[in-house]
């Protein structure tokens, strides 16, 4: 077969001009590489159970304005990124403690490794994330995750004038669960819940990057006796405990 | 046995028309509880954030789990050698794409979003036991129709797709039964032993589907059928149960020697789901079978074999109920040797009882598993006319 100059010509315009027309559409596509989280920072949060009182629900609250987070009435299907835990022993001995659970942002998350479409996943920075738009709905990770830290989303919620716009709108039939406030923290803020223990004059909550030596999270790690949530799963959990 | 023997059933009578007609309604009743689920959300079912799969799973799992058991009487004749049972091979091949096929729709349609079904063909993950079900359900289904086909068209084919198919149910049961095992952080059913008992209960109950759809369909028909088929049939049954139990034994004995599991154990035998087990698991699916089957009166007549086989089905069902439900129901240890409680209702059984969209939806996979039996006999040469044992062939009676 053989081509004359205007069909060359023609074939090659046609390549250019796709080029040009493509060329935005895969900058787009390329686009979110620019601004993914860093491996250089592992985000984790101690939490100083000496300082939490049973009566405090400033982290709960603050989580519930900032990330609009509904309560139905119903404790049984109610959403809950963070809720205070009481813990007795068993005997009865020791006064019973109050503290904070959450998702524990885990190295080796399990509702991660379960996900079938990946819409749970793990950034560099080690916030796991659920990728609203991806989730089936098939609740394994619920299944899966031992702190019980998810919730299914079981009735439709509108968004209102009161609704924080920084966040994405509640899906309903989709798993979500805490995300360290990632919006804030992208920004250089705290996570609302840490911010608003600290406001409350508690200071139980501390929220940083474990791979700054200098942080005073890391320091405290480094130094002080704190513990994991069922540290025995080996799920590497970043939401540490002192005092528990 | 000649291709000529095999013929579809006429399904011109009024008994065939009543049973499609009531099998269709129940598929309704399912298409009309999907939409009402799919507009409303789940709030309308009585799943919670404890208890996330519901009656919708434990209808879906159960015929997914006995889908794969039912492709054994092919498998029987095909693998192991038992040419008496090859003129049922058409007919087991079937009834497991059926029962699937069944399984497989509640499955999809109890998602909180199933209209982004096509998003697990897209983004795989394929660490997680859900992906590998989606190729092992779909295989599965693949390997039974290139078997039909096979059986039908191309007999030199039979061994090598028979044996896939074999291989592909025990593959597809071990993956069911592994979505449970290998959960870690429910001690209910978090073990090793989980995805084999998943097997040696689709065993039983596929068995038990067959005996029970094969006599009825011989009596409705008016077909004859070889007692001695029957009584060899029976014999299986025994043999799967008898599966179930020791599965059952070894795993609570292992459990027994292990303090971390006495809590969970005692809850499972004496807490709020420990009539499921005693009287669904325990005395249903295994024991009362076959009290029935190792009676000599009993185990001979046909009332007796199909109130075993009625067990059996039942038993797997309430199997599959009590793992899911009461492994989801027995809260999860944060602090293990401490009391915990929260407004998330940690530290606290679950309770969870259907909804009636859940039954609807169930029930609609089992029509749905029906209809497509009762059409696969209509239009498919699946079954023949007179099922014939060998001449020198005494099953063994218990």
């Amino acid at each position: 077969m053989t081509m004359d100059r205007r069909t060359v010509l023609g074939l090659g315009g046609a390549v250019a001009a796709g080029a040009i027309l493509l060329a935005p559409g895969v900058r787009l596509i390329a686009a979110p590489n620019k601004t993914e989280a860093s491996g250089a920072q592992r985000w984790a949060m101690l939490i100083d159970v000496n300082h939490c009182t049973a009566a405090c629900t400033a982290c709960t609250d603050a989580c519930r304005t900032e990330n609009n987070v509904p309560l139905f009435g119903d404790p049984k299907r109610d959403i809950h990124w963070i809720r205070k835990v009481e813990v007795q022993d068993e005997e009865g001995r020791r006064p019973p403690l109050s503290l904070p659970v959450l998702c524990n942002h885990c190295e080796h998350p399990p509702c991660v490794h379960v996900c079938p479409t990946e819409a749970s996943f793990i950034r560099k920075d080690g916030i796991v994330l659920v990728d609203k738009h991806r989730c089936i709905g098939c609740r394994y990770c619920m299944i899966a995750c031992p702190y019980k830290a998810r919730s299914l989303v079981y009735f439709q919620v509108d968004v209102d004038k009161a609704s924080n716009p920084r966040v994405p709108v509640r899906g309903k039939g989709v798993v979500e669960k805490c995300t360290f406030c990632v919006h804030r923290v992208d920004d250089g803020q705290q996570p609302a819940c840490v911010e608003a223990c600290q406001a409350a004059g508690e200071g139980a909550m501390l929220f940083g990057d474990l791979n700054d030596p200098q942080s005073e999270i890391a320091q405290r790690v480094r130094t002080l006796k704190t513990e994991t949530i069922r540290a025995d799963l080996g799920l590497k959990p970043h939401v540490h405990y002192q005092g528990l | 046995m000649q291709l000529s023997d095999f013929t579809t059933i006429e399904g011109r009578s009024f008994g065939y028309w009543a049973l499609m007609g009531v099998l269709g309604l129940f598929v309704l009743l399912g298409a009309g509880a999907f939409l009402y689920v799919e507009i409303m959300g789940h709030g309308v079912t009585n799943m919670n954030n404890q208890v996330v799969w519901g009656a919708p799973h434990v209808f879906a799992i159960a015929l997914l789990v006995m889908a794969s058991g039912a492709l054994n009487l092919a498998s029987m004749a095909t693998v192991f050698g038992a040419s008496h049972y090859k003129q049922f091979r058409r007919f087991s091949a079937f009834l497991a794409i059926a029962l699937l096929a069944g399984g497989l729709i509640v499955l999809l349609l109890d998602l909180g979003r199933p209209e982004r079904l096509l998003l697990t063909m897209i983004h795989m993950n394929f660490g997680s036991m859900f992906t590998w079900n989606v190729f092992l359900y779909s295989g599965f289904m693949v390997l039974c129709f290139l078997y039909l086909w096979a059986m039908m068209e191309h007999e030199k084919w039979v061994k090598v797709a028979g044996s896939s198919a074999f291989a592909g149910r025990l593959i597809l049961t071990t993956g069911t039964g592994s979505i449970f095992g290998v959960i870690q952080a429910r001690e209910v059913f978090h073990s090793a032993i989980t995805a084999p008992t998943f097997i040696a209960v689709s065993l039983s109950s596929g068995t038990a589907i067959c005996l029970l759809l094969l006599m009825a369909t011989y009596r409705q028909t008016g077909r004859e059928m070889d007692e001695k088929l029957v009584h060899g049939m029976r014999n299986m049954m025994v043999f799967f149960l008898l599966a179930v139990a020791y599965l059952m034994v070894v795993e609570k004995f292992t459990k027994s020697y292990s303090p971390a599991f006495y809590e969970v154990e005692a809850w499972i035998m004496t807490g709020p789901y420990a009539l499921l087990y005693w009287g669904g698991v325990v005395t249903l699916g295994i024991l009362l079978p076959l009290v029935i089957l190792f009676n000599p009166g009993w185990s001979n007549t046909r009332g007796g074999i199909t109130t075993a086989a009625l067990c059996a089905v039942l038993g797997e069902v309430a199997f599959v109920a009590h793992v899911l439900i009461a492994g989801q129901s027995y809260p999860l240890d944060l602090f293990p040797g401490y009391n915990i409680s929260s407004p998330f209702l940690d530290g606290q059984s679950a309770s969870y009882s259907p909804a009636a969209v859940e039954y609807m939806l169930g029930f609609g996979g089992v029509a749905l598993a029906g209809i497509l039996y009762l059409l696969g006999i209509r239009f498919f040469r699946l079954l023949p006319d007179k099922a014939v044992a060998p001449e020198g062939w005494h099953p063994w009676s218990p």
